[in-house]
């Protein structure tokens, strides 16, 4: 009997759920070298040598799937290339978690579909909607209208990464019509192992587990901006666009970046009836890039290193600022 | 000048354009109903410039996002910039491949009209 090996591809901005939906499905310990930002580790980066997700599924006697994760953070961006041209060029498709709560899920849809594009014209994209327990809108008929109207025409799943049988149903949606004999059932609940799902709690169960404390202290928005790749300094700002704090040295850029920030705040005063200011960004031939990204709450200013793209700041710049709320 | 705007101007990639001399709009593509931005790209690009002039580095190029619309500015030569006016969710390099590609067109243009 010959084994068919599947391949598939999950990718997503951080905390989407990639290791757990690779978690859910596998069936050998999953590989995870994922450096999380908004954990300490992100002080001893150094450690960290490759980060994506690995993990197996064995469908049936005769197919199996292989399952990879994309590093979420964009500084491990240069492995997505890699991945792409080596261990996954044979993938069946390419799966993109969107988590629900994200402040504008389709700009990541924009990101995601624009940095695969070449990877995902010959092959199946999935578009699964995770964190959608948490906030349920956009609904699934309003992903259809807007993917619609985005050209994509793709399917949307709704799952919760941490249920196995949810997240069998992208599975299905993959192989399901190359690969009659799985017993889906079965696979369902051979996987109930992995589910992260919290338990339901009985009523009149004393025990209850102790709240979880971090000890480490908080990590700074600077300290977090400061280990993303290819950012060189950072400038935190608050709702009155006032400088909350700065680690920028050079000079030049410090100066720089401050009349930009001046700028986006006239800017956002005189010309606000044009719709709000996203970013602006000033960048030039052996010169370190300089953005700046507004939202109402905050505003943050970035240097970054002249090679990495604009596309890949403004990803980085709205991560920073989206963990800098939790 | 204006037909020189018209090589700037590309459906599905630049919608109008405008080229700066210092502070003044010196021929636009601009119409009537898009006046609001090239104003605003008018302040936004003559101070940047200026700044970047005072500081001594070499930033030439320059993009504001703005409701659905991004005002990018191209540094030609001192004193002259080139704006251009792209949908946001174009990609960037696309603006900016497009402009490398007639920067040299316009140059030489602003060179014919010194030696006319
Ligand atoms: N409530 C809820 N939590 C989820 C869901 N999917 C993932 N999570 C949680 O979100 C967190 C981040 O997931 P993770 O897999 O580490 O994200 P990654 O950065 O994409 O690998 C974990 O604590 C998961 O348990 C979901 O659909 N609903």
């Amino acid at each position: 009997m010959t084994m068919t090996d599947y391949k598939v591809l999950f990718t997503g901005s951080v905390c989407s759920g990639k290791t757990t939906a690779i978690r859910s499905l596998s069936d050998i310990e999953t590989v995870d070298t994922d450096a999380r930002v908004s954990d300490s580790a992100i002080r001893r980066k150094k450690k960290t040598t490759i980060a994506m997700d690995y993990g197996v599924l064995d469908l049936s006697e005769t197919a199996r799937l292989h399952l990879y994760g994309t590093p979420g953070q964009e500084r491990f961006k240069f492995m997505w290339e890699l991945m792409m041209s080596d261990l996954v060029h044979d993938a069946e498709g390419l799966v993109l978690l969107v988590d629900n709560t994200r402040n504008d899920p389709f700009k990541d849809i924009r990101f995601y579909v624009e940095e695969f594009r070449d990877f995902i014209v010959r092959r199946r994209l999935i578009i699964a909607v995770t964190h959608s327990d948490e906030q349920a809108d956009p609904d699934h008929e309003y992903y259809m209208g807007e993917l619609k109207a985005m050209g994509l025409f793709t399917t949307v799943i709704f799952i919760d990464a941490r249920d196995p049988s949810s997240v069998l149903k992208i599975v299905k949606e993959l192989v399901g019509h190359r690969e009659k004999n799985i017993d889906w059932k079965g696979l369902g609940q051979r996987l109930e192992v992995n589910s992260t799902m919290p338990r339901i709690e009985v009523e009149g169960d004393q025990e209850k587990e102790p709240l979880a404390v971090s000890e480490d202290e908080p990590v700074s928005l600077l300290d977090a901006a400061l280990n993303t790749r290819g950012i060189t300094g950072a400038i935190h700002l608050g709702s009155d666009r006032k400088v909350l704090s700065s680690n920028v040295s050079n000079k030049q850029n410090k100066d720089l970046l401050r009349s930009m920030v001046n700028l986006v705040s006239a800017l956002e005063t005189k010309a606000s009836f044009m719709g709000s200011i996203e970013d602006l960004v000033l960048c030039g031939p052996q010169q370190e890039t300089l953005s700046v990204f507004v939202e109402e709450e905050q505003a943050l200013g970035l240097c970054s290193e002249k090679d990495l793209s604009i596309n890949v700041v403004k990803q980085q710049a709205v991560d920073l600022l989206q963990w800098s709320q939790r | 000048m204006k037909e020189l705007l018209g090589k700037v101007d590309e459906p599905g990639i630049i919608d109008c354009s405008c080229l700066l001399k210092g502070k003044d709009v010196i021929v636009s593509s601009f119409s009537k109903s898009k006046r609001n931005h090239e104003t605003i790209a008018k302040q936004t690009f003559s101070y940047l410039f200026l700044n970047v002039a005072k500081q001594k580095t070499k930033h030439d190029e320059a993009h504001l996002e703005i409701g659905e619309q991004r005002l990018s500015g191209f540094l030609l030569k001192p004193g002259l910039v080139l704006v251009c006016l792209s949908d946001k969710n174009l990609n960037i390099t696309k603006v900016r491949s497009h402009i490398q590609h007639i920067k040299h067109l316009i140059l030489q243009s602003e060179v014919d009209k010194m030696l006319a």
